[in-house]
């Protein structure tokens, strides 16, 4: 299929097949990253800027090694060297970007929205590397190459994502997607951080951890922001952790060789344990491979127009 | 001298609603008839030079009662960038409203007679809507000592509030609803627990969830109202609630009047017309506080209009300028830009849907708000001052912001034409507004 889109800001308006065509394009891509030299030629000349007004040196770097590799010129435009920090408005940044006349911005915000206010003013592609907890759609992305690749598809397979899914991108995202592409979503969490209203996005609501795992062919488990005790949102991490963080024991309840998953960067004895991350189960090292070649595929798609060809 | 001919002439105060001739001298009604002649209206008005007199065929329109806002923010001192006393005068003449009520949450705050009396006088000087200042009801809105209450009433102060936040302290509101009774004037609530409301910036729900915003739970109003209410009975004090904005608030509401307590309330008619639904992540002209209800919330709005639990309809006339609301929803401030729209958008949203007769808006945005208040105004019959509205509901407009008086541009309904406006106002029997235009006064 042809891309059309200029831009990437959340999975709500992309078909199946659009997403199917990201993955598939980010097969090849996953091929270069294996090879001893890795550069193309192919974004030659093309520039991309990263924006980033939350530090996240994992998903900077992985966009930056994407464009990079590609053969992108990239610029980082973040918080500590720019005038992000004398207060500029997100509006007269963007007017800046329109005037440098670059090709692709990847922005990361911690207000929502702050990726399609980018995109209505700029001319330039934007892809939304998270904004605020609205959306995080190539997190969503690399989590589904990583599920297609072990479990060969998503129809009919049960996917668990358990944890914070009132304030996470990763999950309103994931969940998305998942829906589309023909998977079982049940999400898992306390009722404080999985409020009723997160019925919207009509899938399977649960406070029980161990009800939901029978069964599961992959459990995301996601970070937990430990400063939410302070605001009450649960009563201390090691009740949290009782009740909701992934071991090795607690995995069995799948009767599964189930996939375990996480966004990173990891509460260990949190979240997960630390003989679940690291055992053969995990594809959490997986996750951050698998992001640098989805990245390169969407970058390619929205700016390398599809004119030349990726491999050689 | 005025002489409005065959108008649809709506005034509840006499049960009035028919087409009636209306004559104005000296800025006072002088006559209300069924078709006068011309030596009749001579005859009134004392003259024999008919050409003495502006005679305007009223037919297809309606002649209500300058409509009397509770709740405007007019930004002056201190904010002018997003709008003055004279722009937000300008704009309720041009809305229709020949008075106003000017929020005390300006810079300084209107915590002392001196600002009262800035207010008035600068109101007084635009020459446009009457504009009586609301006084804060704690000194710097810091929630902590009451202002001069006496003295400020004395220099002009129809109510008090701390409106843009609610106080906090439950023994604060009570000690004001309290001392607020030497005053005889309505303590105006601005319902809102800013430990529910936390950093929220629209109402809490699938929306919000959807969205990626932070929700203001409903409970963040209600149970101030709640709390405020049942002072309002204890102390035997005047409360008024602004802007009611959820199912519960209206219960609590119905419920207090059920057992005597003295409260009215008021609604906005954004709240009544838009919901959480019509909020978009690039829309931040939607962005308000309190934030666009449930349609189950806006549903017990309409109902609680209906049988009188909510005695009046209020802009919340919000302005802030385009650079402040050109920013992430998040980020952008609250606030809604009404005075040049309300009245256009109840017409076309409520009244042309038959969920309020014309009877009813005027009760609800004139007569009720003149008695709660005591204004003047609020009827049209002999003797009273001629503060009156032509309203034509065939007139149609496109909101631009090239076309507003105020001098923000933060209205949901910019870009959108909308039908049924006021062609005329006068206040004090002076012609202020004609054909959508302010008349400027030589
Ligand atoms: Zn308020």
């Amino acid at each position: 299929m042809k891309w059309k889109r200029k831009d990437l800001l959340d999975l709500e308006n992309l078909t199946a097949e659009e997403i199917k065509h990201i993955l598939h394009t980010a097969i090849p891509m996953k091929e270069i990253l294996g090879r001893p030299i890795k550069k193309l030629p192919t974004l030659r000349g093309k520039s991309v800027v990263l924006l980033f007004y939350e530090s996240s040196t994992r998903t900077r770097t992985s966009f930056e090694n994407a464009a990079k590799i590609l053969g992108a010129d990239t610029t980082n435009f973040s918080v500590a060297q720019s005038s992000v920090n004398k207060g500029e408005s997100l509006l007269d940044t963007a007017k800046t970007l329109q005037a440098m006349n670059v090709d692709l911005v990847i922005v990361r915000h911690s207000s929502s929205g702050s990726a399609e206010f980018l995109a209505d003013i700029l001319n330039a592609g934007v892809i939304n590397g998270g904004d605020g907890q609205h959306a995080h759609p190539t997190q969503a992305l690399l989590d589904y190459f990583t599920i297609q690749d072990h479990l060969g598809g998503f129809e009919g397979k049960k996917v668990v994502i358990v944890g914070d899914i009132l304030h996470s991108r990763v999950a309103r995202s994931n969940v998305v997607g998942l829906k589309k592409l023909g998977a079982e979503v049940t999400l898992v969490g306390p009722p404080t951080l999985l409020p009723p209203e997160m019925k919207y996005l009509g899938v399977k609501i649960s406070h029980h951890l161990d009800q939901e795992l029978p069964g599961a062919d992959a459990v995301m488990a996601l970070r937990l922001q430990l400063e939410r005790q302070q605001s009450g949102l649960f009563p201390s991490i090691r009740e949290y952790s009782k009740l909701y963080g992934l071991n090795k024991e607690r995995i069995k309840l799948t009767g599964k060789d189930t996939i375990v998953m996480h966004p990173g960067p990891m509460n260990r004895g949190v979240e997960i344990a630390s003989d679940l991350a690291d055992s053969v189960q995990s594809v959490i090292e997986e996750q951050v491979t698998n992001g640098v070649a989805v990245r390169m595929a969407l970058i390619y798609l929205l700016i390398g127009g599809g004119t030349v060809n990726v491999v050689d | 001298m005025l002489w409005i001919k065959n108008v649809n002439l709506v005034d509840p105060t006499q049960g009035l609603s028919g087409v009636r001739d209306v004559v104005v001298r000296d800025g006072i009604i002088s006559a209300i008839q069924e078709r006068l002649q011309e030596q009749d209206v001579l005859a009134v008005l004392g003259t024999a030079r008919i050409e003495e007199v502006q005679q305007i065929d009223g037919s297809g329109k309606y002649l209500f009662s300058g409509l009397i806002d509770v709740h405007v923010h007019l930004r002056e001192p201190g904010q002018e960038d997003k709008e003055d006393i004279r722009s937000g005068s300008r704009a309720a003449v041009r809305g229709g409203f020949t008075s106003i009520l000017a929020m005390a949450n300006t810079s300084p705050v209107i915590d002392q007679r001196a600002l009262v009396e800035f207010v008035r006088i600068q109101g007084q000087r635009a020459g446009m809507a009457r504009v009586y200042p609301i006084a804060a009801v704690t000194k710097g809105f810091k929630g902590l000592e009451l202002v001069e209450m006496m003295d400020m009433r004395d220099g002009g102060a129809v109510g008090f509030s701390d409106d843009g936040k609610g106080i906090q302290n439950a023994e604060m509101m009570r000690l004001a609803l309290e001392y607020a009774k030497l005053t005889g004037c309505p303590i105006i609530s601005h319902c809102e627990d800013n430990d529910l409301a936390g950093n929220g910036v629209m109402r809490r729900g699938e929306e919000s969830a959807r969205l990626g915003l932070r929700g203001i739970p409903a409970s963040a109003e209600s149970v101030m109202v709640a709390r405020d209410v049942l002072l309002a009975g204890e102390t035997g004090g005047k409360i008024h609630i602004a802007h009611v904005s959820t199912k519960e608030s209206v219960q609590i509401i119905r419920a207090a009047k059920n057992i005597g307590i003295d409260v009215t309330a008021e609604v906005n008619p954004h709240h009544l017309l838009l919901t959480d639904k019509d909020v978009t992540l690039t829309g931040t002209s939607f962005k308000v506080n309190p934030p666009l209800p449930s349609m189950e919330d806006q549903e017990a709005l309409l109902q609680g209009l209906a049988d009188g639990t909510i005695d009046m309809l209020a802009t919340d006339h919000a302005p802030h300028t385009w650079e402040e609301k050109a920013k992430p929803f998040a980020e952008a401030p609250f606030g809604i830009n009404a005075l040049e729209t309300a009245l256009a958008a109840v017409w076309q949203g409520l009244v042309v849907k038959g969920l309020l007769s014309p009877e009813q808006v005027v009760k609800l945005w004139s007569l009720n708000p003149a008695r709660r208040f005591g204004l003047a105004g609020g009827t049209i019959q002999v003797g009273s001052a001629a503060d009156m509205v032509l309203f034509d509901p065939l007139y149609k407009e496109m909101i631009t912001a090239e076309s507003l008086e105020s001098k923000a541009q933060n209205t949901p309904f910019l870009g959108k034409e909308m039908q049924g406006f006021p062609v005329m106002t006068w206040v004090n029997g002076e012609l202020l507004m004609e054909n959508r235009k302010i008349l400027d006064r030589k």
